[in-house]
């Protein structure tokens, strides 16, 4: 057996630098980073990058921030396996492998000019952020903007402030509900994200509804937005899978004909409704 | 030029001056009527009789275990690697011809592997035709894979006192010259080819109770099909399918730390649909749960997915699967049964 | 960094996974750059009761058994269950297929009373375990690997997909083609087929995997004409106690 090097292999990984970290909840950890000679990821919203570090291994990330960030991006890690579990005694200072980015993002042009529908439930805020952020940067090429969110608690809501920064934005639309809360002086909405959905008006033909959440959230949601009679094709989903290569080949992400990591995370309600190992 | 003869009496000189030549792997007895792929030094090693191996050539293409990256935490290297051998392959049969052609697709398929694409063209094919089926459980004719069609170098079909030799490449042709034990062939050898051939044509039959073109179209319909269930009764996951079959070419991505905890590597090694965690995520929702919608994929993944993809089935029809399942499930009892609770719907 | 003290217990066991330890040769060595052994029976004579990892050989059996792990677990910060007997239960866990008394009996006859005895449990029935390190004997890669992965911190997984997985990545010829009964798809992978590729069965000491297919196995059984009984009585070899589980 001979072994050679390779200057050309998509296994390759390009040092990020952790520019910020930033404990988020007790599982949830913020990370910045930056590329050599700062190059830009040059990533489209809704696209994900595999994170790695050596001796532990590579776990598929999604991209939290706007493309329209330059210099730097941002993932959130929730320490649920090995890698992840190791991402959170990173700092500001190491150095991660990245490879990326991967995927089909959300389709951005074809969303200029139209109305849109944000709804995140749990963990979805994180990569649902990288478009929210794309459209709020770029708003005058977007239509009527709603934003719907939901977690589990008041406490468990990532980005805190930027969540209340976009609530107070007058180009915006924006709700929010929690499963629980103990807070007797909270008095916002409890319950589950379906139960907002019926109160927005929009204007079906022009809107795209763009859902990210744990799997039993789309369900749901995907009911309420078709009573709405948004078009399956206009409702956007991004679908989590534990991708190894992210390149279409190790077969880990597949959904029957398609590989999540290559013709997803990012799929059309229209694309998937009858794929049964989808949701 | 095109075909060139091997006589019988020379076959084992052939393999001893070849393994002079280059390293030369080939299928090997194992005993019990197994067979595997081996280095071979002389053609008296050679099973030139032989039922489809444990595991498919494709280990020579795409290794159970790969080194992808070497890295060094301390001095921040990490850099990508490439393993090969140089080596001839001889008596691969068309099933698995196929099956390597079935991989050679996904992997130059965007972005390209070029670690498989750079070992691939460092290996030197010789086919070898099976006259007859090796047994009950092959269905090279239903996929359409009994006879030859391209992937090698070379390709011998045995006749009566000697092999007719088709010289499909200038690898091939180099080593018809460099072993300097072949000749032109005649008409008559044409004849004979012709003859197995045209034998071949009346024993190889559908194997199955559907056309090969039809075979897509069966799938279309059978997502839901109750044959499913069943295979959820029976299967359990061990993975024996998978792991033989030519043309799956899943993996598992893994870091391994040296004991200087500052040095290691990322390999790929061999993984399948069939085992427990590979549809999992992190969450711990497994989207392909149940041992039947496991099974269901890897037949969807033979018959269904790569045909919109690459225009082929990926099965090879070899038989495998079938020949090494704990539960005895069988490929052509899987797709009758399919044909059948079709019928039974109407 | 300075290195993990580590401490090696053995409870109702052959020591026979610690003497693979003693046997790594060179290996022992840069294991040993890594790490301070500060107790270890089978090696040394020195004993400590400060230590950060806890790796235990062997089964639960006695009050005596229990009282000592959870001291042992209080003190430290890792502990990893080592060999069959510790994850399993092991080959003392065939003593659950009887009465107490009858085997304390047949074993220690008039002299029972004096040996008093619990059903056999594996470490993790009794006390929270961090890492497993399946095998009778463990297989030496493996404990290596769970090693780098205690000092790095990382969790390490043992496979949950039959044996027959790395054993067909061997090419080893498998011993149903033989006509011989192996237990390597009811059994966790992870030692690399290491019994087969020398020319053993599978004799199911890493323990079955989570989800094992009832059904299917029986229908195997039928298959292959083996007897019921006598593949269980070939499981419950090792795996007794994973009942002790199951109750759960």
């Amino acid at each position: 057996m001979k072994t050679a090097k390779l200057t050309d292999s998509e296994y390759l990984v390009k040092a990020g630098k952790i520019i910020r970290a930033r404990q988020m909840t007790k599982i949830e950890k913020l990370f910045e980073i930056s590329l050599p000679g700062g190059e830009s990821l040059d990533h489209e919203p809704g696209q994900f990058v595999m994170v790695s570090i050596p001796g532990v291994g590579e776990a598929p990330l999604s991209i939290s921030s706007s493309p329209t960030k330059r210099g730097s991006f941002e993932i959130v890690v929730r320490n649920v396996g090995k890698v992840t579990n190791a991402l959170h005694k990173f700092d500001t200072g190491d150095t991660v492998g990245i490879r990326g980015p991967f995927g089909k993002g959300f389709p951005v042009q074809i969303l200029e000019g139209n109305d849109l529908l944000f709804v995140a439930g749990g963990l979805g805020i994180v990569p649902l952020r990288s478009l929210i952020n794309f459209v709020i940067d770029n708003r005058r090429d977007f239509g009527k903007v709603n934003i719907l969110l939901g977690c589990k608690t008041p406490q468990d809501m990532l980005f805190g402030e930027e969540v209340d920064s976009w609530s107070k934005r007058l180009d915006v639309n924006f709700d929010i509900t929690v499963d629980r809360c103990e807070d007797p002086d909270y008095n916002g909405n409890i319950g589950l994200i379906t139960k907002l959905i019926p109160g927005v008006t929009l204007d079906p033909e022009r809107t795209f509804a763009a859902v990210i959440g744990p799997p039993i959230m789309y369900k749901f949601v995907i009911i309420e937005l078709l009573k709405k009679n948004i078009p399956e094709r206009q409702i956007l989903v991004s679908l989590e899978r534990h991708m190894k290569c992210g390149i279409g080949k190790c077969g880990h992400c597949q959904i029957q004909n398609y590989y999540c990591c290559k013709d997803g995370p990012v799929f059309t309600y229209d694309q998937i409704k009858d794929k049964k190992e989808a949701l | 030029m095109q075909y060139q003869v091997l006589k019988k009496s020379s076959f084992n000189d052939f393999i001893a001056s070849l393994a002079r030549i280059e390293k030369v792997v080939a299928p090997v007895a194992r005993g019990y009527n197994t067979f595997s792929f081996q280095e071979v030094k002389d053609g008296q090693d050679v099973a030139v009789k032989y039922i489809p191996t444990i595991l498919p050539p494709k280990k020579y293409f795409f290794p159970q275990r790969e080194k992808l990256i070497e890295f060094n935490k301390s001095a921040g290297t990490l850099e990508a690697l490439l393993e090969y051998e140089k080596m001839v392959i001889f008596g691969v049969h068309t099933c698995d011809l196929a099956g390597i052609q079935c991989l050679n697709m996904v992997f130059s398929d965007k972005p390209k592997d070029i670690n498989y694409l750079v070992r691939k063209n460092k290996i030197i094919i010789i086919g070898l035709e099976c006259n007859e089926y090796c047994d009950q459980y092959a269905s090279c004719k239903v996929v359409d894979n009994h006879l030859p069609n391209g992937g090698y170098d070379l390709f011998f079909t045995e006749l009566t006192d000697s092999f007719i030799v088709h010289v499909n490449t200038i690898y091939g042709d180099e080593l018809i010259d460099k072993t300097r034990l072949f000749n032109p062939a005649e008409q008559i050898h044409l004849d004979q080819l012709e003859a197995v051939r045209q034998k071949k044509r009346e024993i190889f039959k559908d194997e199955v109770k559907v056309n090969h073109n039809d075979l897509a179209k069966l799938f279309d319909k059978s997502f839901d099909s109750k044959v499913w269930d069943d295979l959820d009764a029976r299967c359990i996951a061990c993975g024996n399918c998978t792991n033989v079959c030519p043309s799956c070419y899943c993996f598992d991505m893994l870091d391994n730390l040296n004991l200087d905890l500052n040095t290691g590597d990322r390999t790929r090694m061999w993984d399948g649909c069939q085992n427990e965690p590979f549809a999992k995520v992190a969450g711990g929702e497994n989207f392909r749960k149940t041992r039947g919608a496991r099974q269901r994929h890897r037949y969807f993944r033979k018959f269904k997915y790569p045909v919109e993809r690459y225009s082929r089935y990926f099965c090879t029809g070899c038989g495998r699967c079938t020949r090494t399942c704990m539960a005895k499930i069988s490929l052509k009892e899987t797709i009758n049964a399919l044909v059948d609770s079709k019928e039974e719907k109407k | 960094m300075s290195k993990p003290r580590v401490a090696f217990f053995d409870f109702t066991c052959c020591e026979g996974c610690q003497l693979q330890v003693a046997n790594f040769g060179e290996t022992l060595l840069d294991i040993l750059n890594l790490i301070e052994v500060v107790t270890f029976r089978e090696a040394m004579s020195e004993k400590s009761e400060d230590y950060d990892v806890a790796i235990i050989e062997g089964s639960i059996t006695t009050e005596h058994d229990v009282e000592r792990i959870k001291h042992i677990r209080s003190r430290a910060k890792v502990l990893v269950a080592y060999g069959s007997c510790a994850t399993i239960g092991g080959i003392n866990g065939m003593k659950n297929k009887f009465p107490l008394d009858e085997i304390g009996k047949y074993v220690y006859q008039d002299k029972a009373k004096h040996f008093p005895t619990l059903p056999t449990r594996a470490v993790h029935q009794v006390v929270k375990v961090d890492y497993f390190v399946n095998g009778c004997p463990v297989y030496q890669p493996e404990f290596v690997k769970v090693l780098k992965c205690i000092l790095a911190g990382i969790p390490y997984a043992v496979p949950d997909y039959a044996v027959c997985v790395e054993c067909k990545l061997n090419e080893n010829v498998c011993m149903y083609d033989k006509g011989i009964t192996c237990l390597g798809p009811v059994t966790k992978a992870g030692c690399n087929s290491w019994c087969i590729n020398n020319g053993n069965i599978c004799y199911g000491c890493r323990g079955m995997v989570t989800n094992p297919a009832k059904n299917g196995q029986m229908d195997i059984l039928k298959k292959f004409n083996i007897a019921l009984d006598w593949i269980i009585n070939k499981l419950d070899m090792y795996n007794k106690p994973r009942e002790l589980d199951e109750r759960k």
